[in-house]
């Protein structure tokens, strides 16, 4: 296992090639194309974003991460200590114009950081077009409803804004794309059951990761170029537990490597850039895009945490992931100051003690560090699971 | 009564034991401000022997959160206590006996420290069975992430799982169409009370409820514009009314008017006589976030040792507007603006930062402050996001700020004397009280 997540790739699988190199940076090769080209991209933070409405306007979505980030030295003007190191990173990143490329912004009130984080963003940073939108915790239909009407604001400041159309058949052919993106994605995950899973979760953290940062026909090729190539590659055996990794913001594959070079194979996840994005699919026979697209962000998906309402359908997910991918021990990782994640861990404590589930809680900060430390927890872990 | 009953009506007893006697001395001795500073006591014990009643015979009665209109529940004649109130009353009253023993207990609990203490000391409440589980909840999931993610893990204990809970989900706008939204969410809550207590809602009564509270809110509006006046009137103790108003029981009742009546009438007498409650005022202050539990141990250092009154605080300004009563759909839009926007902390943490730049600028202009304390809570995190912006906002204004950093639930994350270290190093650096040298 050990050996880095691109190795193998460098030699064998240019689409995996692809896929890490846009993960490890922010403007990789394909989003600089885009713009040469005369492409727009709007970014986000949040999975909860329907991407499919970019997508529509023509542009490109793009999810902000921080990878590369290698301080806060700017931001630590504008966050306080005991804010989540996520926002920070990708912040300074904004003040030392590494987002300069966006051509719009959207962000939801997703949590107390990031939503602050819309507040600076709008005073220090000059994106053109930045829109906030009201993400409800709930998942009934009023708030399916509420959200749909954010969704078609969304939409028509969008029009005003970049002078585009994003007509409900474009929103059709988006949702198709996109849940083309899903099923393929899946398909990888449905390799990963196997005994001998062809593809680390290091790997699959790149791809969907990559997913989030080029244009989607070419990621859907890309994709399809994977997919041939893992299915014909030989699958890992050399590791000592299957391990499943859950929580929220986590965009960096080295991350999960640290992981499984402990001897540890990360088989599936319930992660915010992981399964938790592409597990359903949204509803392409409807006369109403936008209820669909409602619908799915609100109420079908895999929720995070953020999500009230949704406690037992979260620990199901992740109980039947458990069973689906014969996982031996879960592992929660949390950034620390996040309170979101932070109560959920005490409920999931309780719970998969009394389900007899070996759970390893860790805290970590959006750069890597301390893996040192990683290092020698998921070593203990490892090994109590050998048993 | 089964044993669990018993012990989670424990503290509510153990209250009232520490409250009435107190009652009883003010009764009997109450001088000028007697009334004024045992009245919501009052309100609070009247309200625990309602709850105490509603277990012991096994009546409905409900468990709800700060900002669920009081004057729904007062209407629909439901008895209601706030899961929230241990923590404020013990700290209203200079400290539980059972704080640092609570604190140890929650410590254990496992929830990651980083977390808001006061919502992880709740959920040790629920844990040690101190809170008596009601027919139906009424939870929240604002202003911040700490309030939603503690109510998710707090509906998944055991004993309360099976409890029917309601949660209005709040929007993040401020315009009519989320007034509007967050409207429907309060008439689906009526419902959900409705099927899981048996009481029905006449509009007729909410009308008059909302009529009286909104006389005690004109009246706060007024008492807040006293304020104002140098010498201010009052101690701190009097500004937290504001809280009080929004959490009483006594809703819509005119003797809840009465007190707000009489606050203000001591305040214009006091103004008119120049006879302040602290005299030798030399610093205004205006104390930024909520105030912390073990506050008696710092207000009554910061007014004797540097006559520094707090003018004004965060909790207590709430730009509160009366309620239109004229239609249903008026008096709705009017309880959920209230609900969303104008309640203590809701107002300032869970809309935009623009929020907090206004109130930082009226307060300091409207009530010539001469500082800004901005105490940090370690579980606000949006108040340490926009913390820059405050700062900010204090420069433009030109006057100087401290941001401290504390735990409003555990003194030991910030010691009583570190922060009186820093508000005197603060005051000394900055030349304020300087007179009294």
């Amino acid at each position: 296992m050990e050996g880095g997540i691109v190795s193998e790739a460098k030699t064998e699988s240019k689409a995996l090639q692809e896929f890490v190199r846009a993960a490890e940076t922010i403007v990789n090769p394909e989003v600089k194309k885009w713009k040469d080209e005369g492409g727009k991209v709007v970014g986000y933070f949040c999975a909860a974003m329907p991407v499919e409405m970019i997508t529509a306007a023509g542009f490109l979505p793009f999810r902000v991460r921080a990878a590369g980030s290698t301080g806060t030295e700017l931001s630590d003007a504008y966050f306080g200590s005991i804010n989540c190191s996520f926002p920070r990173h990708a912040f300074n990143m904004a003040l030392k114009g590494h987002y300069d490329f966006l051509d719009g912004l959207v962000i939801f009130n997703s949590c107390d950081h990031i939503r602050r984080l819309y507040d600076h963003w709008i005073r220090r940073i000059k994106t053109p077009f930045v829109k906030i939108i009201s993400l409800p915790r709930k998942d009934e239909p009023a708030q399916v409803e509420w959200f749909r009407s954010e969704l078609a604001i969304l939409r028509e400041r969008m029009q005003e804004h970049f002078e585009v159309e994003i007509a409900d058949d474009r929103l059709r052919e988006a949702i198709a794309l996109h849940n083309r993106s899903r099923r393929i994605q899946r398909g990888l995950y449905e390799l990963r059951k196997s005994d001998k899973p062809p593809i680390t979760g290091a790997e699959m953290l790149a791809v969907t990761v990559a997913g989030t940062a080029m244009p989607p026909e070419l990621f859907n090729r890309l994709l399809g170029e994977l997919q041939h190539y893992v299915s014909r590659r030989r699958g890992h055996s050399d590791y000592r537990a299957r391990l499943m990794l859950i929580g929220g913001e986590l965009d960096n594959p080295e991350y999960v490597k640290v992981i499984e070079d402990q001897g540890g194979l990360v088989v599936t996840d319930a992660l915010c850039f992981g399964s938790r994005t592409l597990w359903k699919d949204v509803n392409e026979n409807t006369d109403d895009p936008l209820t669909a697209l409602a619908q799915y962000y609100v109420a079908d998906r895999p929720s995070c945490a953020r999500m009230y309402t949704k406690y037992e359908k979260r620990v199901d997910y992740i109980r039947n992931m458990i069973k689906d991918f014969n996982v031996d021990g879960v592992i929660f990782e949390r950034l620390t100051f996040c309170e979101t994640w932070g109560f959920e861990q005490y409920s999931l404590v309780n719970d998969f003690k009394k389900w007899n589930i070996p759970l390893l809680c860790v805290d970590r900060e959006y750069t890597l560090s301390a893996v040192g430390q990683l290092r020698t927890r998921v070593q203990a872990f490892v090994e109590t699971l050998k048993g | 009564m089964d044993a669990k009953k018993e012990r989670s009506l424990s503290r509510m007893k153990e209250e009232i034991a520490q409250f009435e006697p107190v009652l009883e001395s003010l009764r009997e001795n109450p001088g000028e401000m007697g009334h004024l500073q045992s009245f919501a006591v009052e309100d609070l014990v009247g309200n625990h022997k309602r709850i105490i009643e509603c277990v012991e015979q096994g009546k409905a009665f409900l468990a709800s959160q700060y900002t669920n209109p009081v004057e729904i529940l007062t209407a629909m004649d439901v008895p209601w206590y706030f899961t929230v109130q241990q923590q404020f009353s013990a700290g209203g009253t200079g400290g539980s006996p059972h704080t640092i023993e609570d604190l140890g207990e929650m410590d254990r609990l496992g929830i990651p420290s980083d977390c808001c203490t006061l919502l992880r000391l709740l959920l040790y409440y629920q844990v040690a069975g101190l809170l008596p589980i009601p027919t139906a909840y009424l939870a929240l999931t604002e202003p911040c992430d700490a309030v939603s993610g503690m109510h998710a893990a707090f509906m998944n204990h055991p004993d309360w799982r099976d409890v029917p809970v309601f949660v209005p989900d709040p929007p993040y706008h401020d315009d009519v169409r989320a007034f509007d939204y967050y409207a429907g969410e309060i008439r689906r809550m009526i419902d959900f009370i409705t099927r899981h207590t048996g009481k029905g809602l006449n509009m007729g009564r909410l009308k008059e409820v909302v009529e009286e509270t909104n006389k005690g809110y004109a009246l706060w509006l007024e008492y807040s514009d006293l304020r104002r006046a140098v010498p201010t009137p009052h101690s701190y103790a009097m500004p937290m009314s504001c809280f009080y108003l929004l959490n009483t029981a006594g809703a819509g009742e005119p003797r809840v008017t009465q007190y707000y009546k009489d606050i203000v009438a001591n305040a214009e007498l006091r103004i008119r006589e120049n006879r302040p409650e602290v005299p030798n005022q030399r610093i205004r202050l205006l104390w930024y976030d909520i105030q912390p539990m073990f506050f008696s141990e710092l207000v009554p250092w910061l007014e004797q040792e540097w006559g520094a009154v707090i003018a004004m605080d965060m909790v207590s300004y709430c730009p509160y507007e009366l309620t239109d009563t004229s239609t249903e759909d008026s008096l709705f839009r009017g309880l959920a603006k209230r609900a969303l926007l104008h309640g203590p902390m809701i107002h300032q943490a869970h809309g935009l930062v623009d929020n907090v730049v206004h109130d930082i600028t009226r307060i300091v202009r409207d009530y010539e402050i001469d500082c800004v304390i901005l105490p940090g809570h370690m579980g606000h995190k949006d108040m340490a996001a926009s913390a820059s912006i405050a700062r900010e906002t204090c420069r433009d204004l030109g006057v100087p700020s401290l941001y401290i950093g504390m735990d409003i639930a555990d003194k030991r994350y910030t010691t009583v004397d570190e922060i009186k270290n820093r508000i005197s190093q603060f005051f000394t650096a900055m030349g304020l009280g300087e007179d009294r040298r």
